[in-house]
């Protein structure tokens, strides 16, 4: 099905806004970004059919678009439930590695700006106190740190906890230690089985001239 | 239907002028709304003509160093993103008929900073003042169905393109789905003279403006008019359901 343009350029728009007002609140960001300038990170959604493409400025900025004829530098294709499993994972070059995206071009280009995007350090505090002025924006910036400390140390608690108990006490599942273990010995057995399996073969190459002679 | 030259006269709106008479017509409106044209554009498309001219600039693909021309450019707003991704190496001219229109948008140019690589020009679309084979990208936003012979426009514009050069026009056309049409013919013919009368003091303006989107081509007409003129490679985009197309061809 294809989409108005007018509506996805509408959403880029926003999209690309709200990327580039997160960027200017993290300077050290924005100076990584501009050394990548030039990069092309085209984004093919299959379902629905939808493509962006994610442009480096060299301010540091980013540029988004829905059509494009430039150099991709590198490109994802998948469907929309891909991209989401892959944005909400933890591990998220783990998860894009297990999932049905598929990756064309400069892997390596990709990683660097993942690896920049995950080192963001966003001073919240500045759009506050511009807004609310110094004292009240302060007080708000360091309830919200407080919170956002809060709430990160107890989602690694909590986490931890589950997996303690589930591992652990209740031997609900098998630990990563136990499950590499398990995986090892599997890989020991395949390497065998192939061993054997060559062996077989070769055997019955030595056996067929003495039975069938030509 | 195409726009023939059986006769010598053309449409202005719902009304028949003489062909001569069309270009001072049309100055007199846009002299009449060209301090507000761009506050006007914003409250009857509810912002969405900034939507439309960003993808018609994605549809450029205007690369740095390259030379733009943005006909009937008006209040400059396309020329002064093009100027930026033309770089310095490149060159914008923003071309209008109408003087009070060039105007608006040098200063606005000036005041964004954005002059630089941008040249200012008034030019009539039909006679354009440009070498042959010279521009890369030529963009023409709402400003075809206000020329009095188009199809001699696009033949001027085939001209001055340089061999591979794309032609992207950005125009009102017809909706797409009946509903649609009702409801745009309503808010059309009732809003936009009472929007053009409480802002510029103007509602005639406004009523032409609605009809002479009536009167404009609709999408395959105006796709063959494209074709005619030379340009091959043709297609077009429509965009809020058909209110607005975007042509595009390229000089073969």
């Amino acid at each position: 099905m294809q989409h108005d343009p007018a509506i996805i350029a509408g959403v880029t728009l926003a999209l690309e806004t709200a990327i580039n007002e997160t960027i200017s609140l993290s300077l050290g960001t924005r100076e990584a970004l501009a050394q990548k300038c030039g990069a092309c990170i085209a984004i093919y959604c299959s379902s629905p059919e939808v493509s962006v493409y994610f442009f480096v400025n060299d301010s540091g900025t980013v540029s988004l678009q829905n059509y494009s004829e430039a150099e991709i530098t590198v490109s994802l294709s998948g469907s929309w439930r891909d991209f989401q499993t892959v944005a909400a994972a933890n591990d998220a070059a783990g998860a894009l590695v297990n999932s049905n995206i598929s990756v064309t071009g400069d892997t390596a280009a990709l990683i660097e700006i993942q690896q920049i995007v995950s080192d963001m350090d966003i001073d919240w505090e500045a759009p506050l106190v511009a807004s609310l002025g110094h004292v009240a924006g302060h007080q708000l910036a360091n309830a919200l740190r407080g919170f956002w400390r809060w709430r990160t140390d107890s989602h690694r608690r909590i986490s931890r906890q589950v997996s303690e108990f589930i591992i652990e006490e209740g031997r609900l599942s098998p630990s990563k230690h136990e499950i590499d273990a398990f995986l090892s010995d599997v890989d020991d057995i395949v390497l065998k089985v192939d061993r054997l399996e060559s062996r077989i073969k070769r055997l019955q190459r030595q056996l067929k001239p003495a039975s069938e002679p030509s | 239907m195409h726009e023939t030259s059986t006769d010598d006269t053309t449409d202005f709106g719902y009304e028949r002028v003489r062909k001569e008479e069309k270009a001072g017509r049309v100055r007199e409106v846009f002299d009449s709304v060209a301090s507000r044209y761009d506050l006007m554009n914003d409250l009857m498309s509810g912002g969405m003509h900034r939507l439309w001219k960003r993808f018609t600039i994605e549809l450029s693909g205007v690369r740095p160093g390259q030379t733009v021309l943005d006909i009937a450019g008006g209040t400059g707003d396309l020329a002064a993103k093009f100027s930026q991704r033309v770089g310095p190496d490149g060159h914008v001219i923003l071309a209008d008929i109408n003087a009070a229109m060039l105007s608006v948008g040098r200063d606005r140019l000036i005041d964004k900073g954005a002059l630089n690589n941008i040249s200012v020009s008034q030019a009539d679309a039909q006679f354009l003042p440009y070498a042959d084979n010279s521009i890369d990208c030529i963009t023409i936003a709402f400003g075809l169905r206000n020329v009095t012979d188009k199809a001699l426009a696009l033949r001027s514009m085939y001209r001055i393109l340089k061999p591979g050069g794309r032609l992207l026009v950005l125009e009102f056309s017809k909706p797409t789905s009946p509903l649609l049409s009702q409801a745009y013919d309503a808010y059309s013919f009732s809003a936009l003279p009472f929007m053009g009368k409480l802002i510029t003091n103007d509602a005639d303006s406004y009523r032409y403006l609605a009809e002479s989107i009536r009167k404009h081509p609709d999408q395959e007409t105006l796709l063959e008019m494209v074709e005619d003129a030379g340009f091959v490679d043709c297609r077009y985009h429509n965009m809020t359901g058909g209110i607005v197309a975007i042509h595009r061809g390229v000089k073969g």
